[in-house]
């Protein structure tokens, strides 16, 4: 297990790697300040970033932007900021672990954290597959229209020569039906 | 005791921070019956969970950040307000002066332009392409900000895509200087003091203002969530007071000297007093002429850009989510319970019709019509 401590304070890292003792291996890096090249060399696991860190706004906005490959994220929060920790957990905002903890609740947190992240990833992969599925449905349905037009053939005729091409060509039925309403459109004159 | 519930508000050091700064410096959130503690926050990611869970009470805000929280761009959608905008224009594009240099080798009279355009950097860029050369760097302050738009705009105005022709990072307002010096990036936008101080380093050279870009262009608010507006109105209309009486002191020109040195002070912005004067001068209006209106139109030119950029779904009904968002009716009612102490008529001379949106390359802009304007650029990457 990699993990990556982005604190000035090396007393944040060395908490993390007592919590996480007996994994094997195991190698928790410190960093004062977040370095995507260095994030990048290491791929951690897990960031652990502290919550009065302003690298947090670069963090979030790889997650975001998918530029590299997005990591689970825990924030480290002072216990000067009563609540925060309780209260971000609870509304799903992200996974703080409290300034001050039981070494031992260290590895539970990140545990939940990466199998939480994990979902999420799987979630919105779902998602996009769904959405593209949906799409290649309609595509389906504008192509076998046009074949019905163009053609005069019915529903199920329209179907079946669109699965012939699809099977001839070795290529899935959206993208075949995809390439037919483009060439439909440029013979109308679409991209002139 | 004046029966008000305790505030914790945020902010990030900047200079448009000043609104929440002198209404505490002053004493005029406790004349509003507020007893207020400021906390300084390093991130606007922190500074969004913060008010979204209730660690603060509200804060200082890039005024999309309001808009992304009610969407639920970037993780949970938390209903956010803004009852009341902390100022106009104080951004601005700066780049390494290493950059400048060979701009004005490859396109003089496009950098002689007022105001400079992007034509300079396109060529650059298009010369690198040929070269093989590796993409220039951007920085921007927030994913969802004024900062992010107004680059982006820039650039793609002079047919650069910024997704594709450089690369754009995030880097948090503090760290941009130090990026600039080493080398990790070519330029940015930030708010005031940052560019500021690039210059005054000598390490960067400001391209254009935001004064330059769009002249009153919106930039930050002032932001609680909905439901912490529901349950402490009293609260929020006292909030609203100070902060209105706050933006109109620091807007006189007589209190510049002890605003500069209050603003300065590290706890605040831990800036050069000399940097931070710069953008106080003929740029950032936090009061003047209803500079602190919360407009409609602002709001809807910010759901077009988030829209044209792919970060949400071009809807055609942009107006419900920035009337939900936006709360101009707060405003009003603070402002003109202010009567005596503040002529009203300052802050509404011109606040009653819609301004209309002169960006500086003369498109127009119909906030009716925000969804139009979203897909009408030749660069955007709009979400089916």
């Amino acid at each position: 297990m990699r993990v990556l401590v982005i604190d000035p304070d090396p007393a944040r890292a060395a908490l993390v790697a007592e919590g996480l003792q007996g994994i094997d291996p195991l190698e928790v890096r410190q960093a004062a300040l977040f370095d995507e090249r260095e994030v990048t060399a290491f791929a951690p696991d897990v960031v652990v970033i502290a919550a009065d860190s302003p690298d947090r706004d670069t963090l979030e906005s790889l997650r975001e932007s998918g530029h590299s490959s997005p990591r689970p994220v825990v924030m480290f929060v002072d216990r000067s900021e009563p609540g925060l920790a309780e209260q971000a957990v609870r509304a799903g905002v992200a996974a703080y672990i409290v300034d001050g903890l039981a070494p031992a609740r260290v590895r539970p947190i990140l545990d939940v954290a990466m199998s939480r992240f994990a979902l999420t990833q799987q979630l919105q992969g779902d998602l996009a597959k769904a959405k593209a599925d949906l799409e290649s449905r309609k595509t389906v349905e504008r192509a076998k229209g046009l074949l019905m037009k163009e053609r005069g053939l019915d529903e199920d005729g329209a179907y079946r020569l669109l699965r012939k091409l699809a099977m001839d060509k070795g290529r899935p039925i959206g993208s075949v039906a995809a390439d037919l309403i483009a060439f439909a459109g440029i013979l109308k004159g679409d991209a002139s | 005791m004046s029966g008000l519930a305790d505030l914790r508000l945020g902010f990030i050091p900047l200079t448009d921070c000043a609104p929440l700064v002198v209404a505490k410096a002053l004493g005029l959130f406790a004349e509003e019956g507020l007893e207020v503690s400021l906390s300084r926050e390093a991130s606007w990611a922190t500074v969004r969970d913060k008010v979204a869970v209730g660690a603060l009470d509200g804060a200082h805000m890039l005024a999309p950040m309001a808009l992304a929280s009610t969407l639920g761009v970037a993780g949970d959608a938390v209903p956010m307000i803004a009852p009341i905008a902390l100022n106009l224009n104080g951004s601005a594009i700066t780049i390494s002066t290493v950059l400048a240099h060979a701009l004005r080798q490859i396109d003089p009279e496009g950098m002689a332009q007022q105001p400079i355009t992007a034509r300079p950097l396109a060529r650059l860029l298009e010369q690198r392409r040929a070269r093989g050369e590796a993409l220039l760097t951007f920085a921007v302050v927030f994913t969802y900000s004024m900062h992010a738009y107004e680059l982006r705009y820039w650039m793609a105005q002079a047919g650069i895509d910024p997704d594709r022709d450089v690369k754009l990072v995030v880097t948090p307002p503090p760290r941009m200087v130090e990026q600039l010096r080493s080398g990790l990036i070519d330029g940015f936008c930030v708010g005031a003091p940052w560019n500021a101080v690039a210059e005054q380093e000598g390490l960067g050279e400001v391209l254009i203002r935001a004064s330059e870009f769009w002249p009153g262009s919106p930039d930050k608010v002032f932001g609680v969530t909905a439901q912490w507006a529901a349950t402490y109105p009293d609260e929020l209309r006292a909030a609203l007071r100070a902060l209105i009486r706050a933006s109109a002191w620091a807007d006189d020109a007589a209190n510049r000297q002890a605003l500069v040195e209050l603003l300065a002070l590290p706890h605040h912005i831990g800036a050069p007093p000399s940097a931070i004067t710069w953008a106080l001068e003929d740029e950032i209006v936090f009061h003047e002429a209803g500079a602190g209106l919360p407009r409609r139109e602002h709001a809807l030119w910010f759901l077009s850009q988030m829209a044209r950029w792919g970060q949400i779904e071009s809807i055609e009904d942009f107006a419900l989510v920035a009337d939900a968002v936006y709360r101009p009716d707060l405003f009003h009612a603070a402002a003109g319970s202010l009567g005596p102490i503040i002529d009203p008529a300052m802050a509404f001379a011109d606040a009653a019709r819609t301004v209309p949106a002169a960006l500086f390359d003369g498109r127009p802009f119909d906030p009716e019509q925000a969804a139009a304007y979203a897909a009408g650029f030749p660069i955007c990457r709009l979400k089916r």
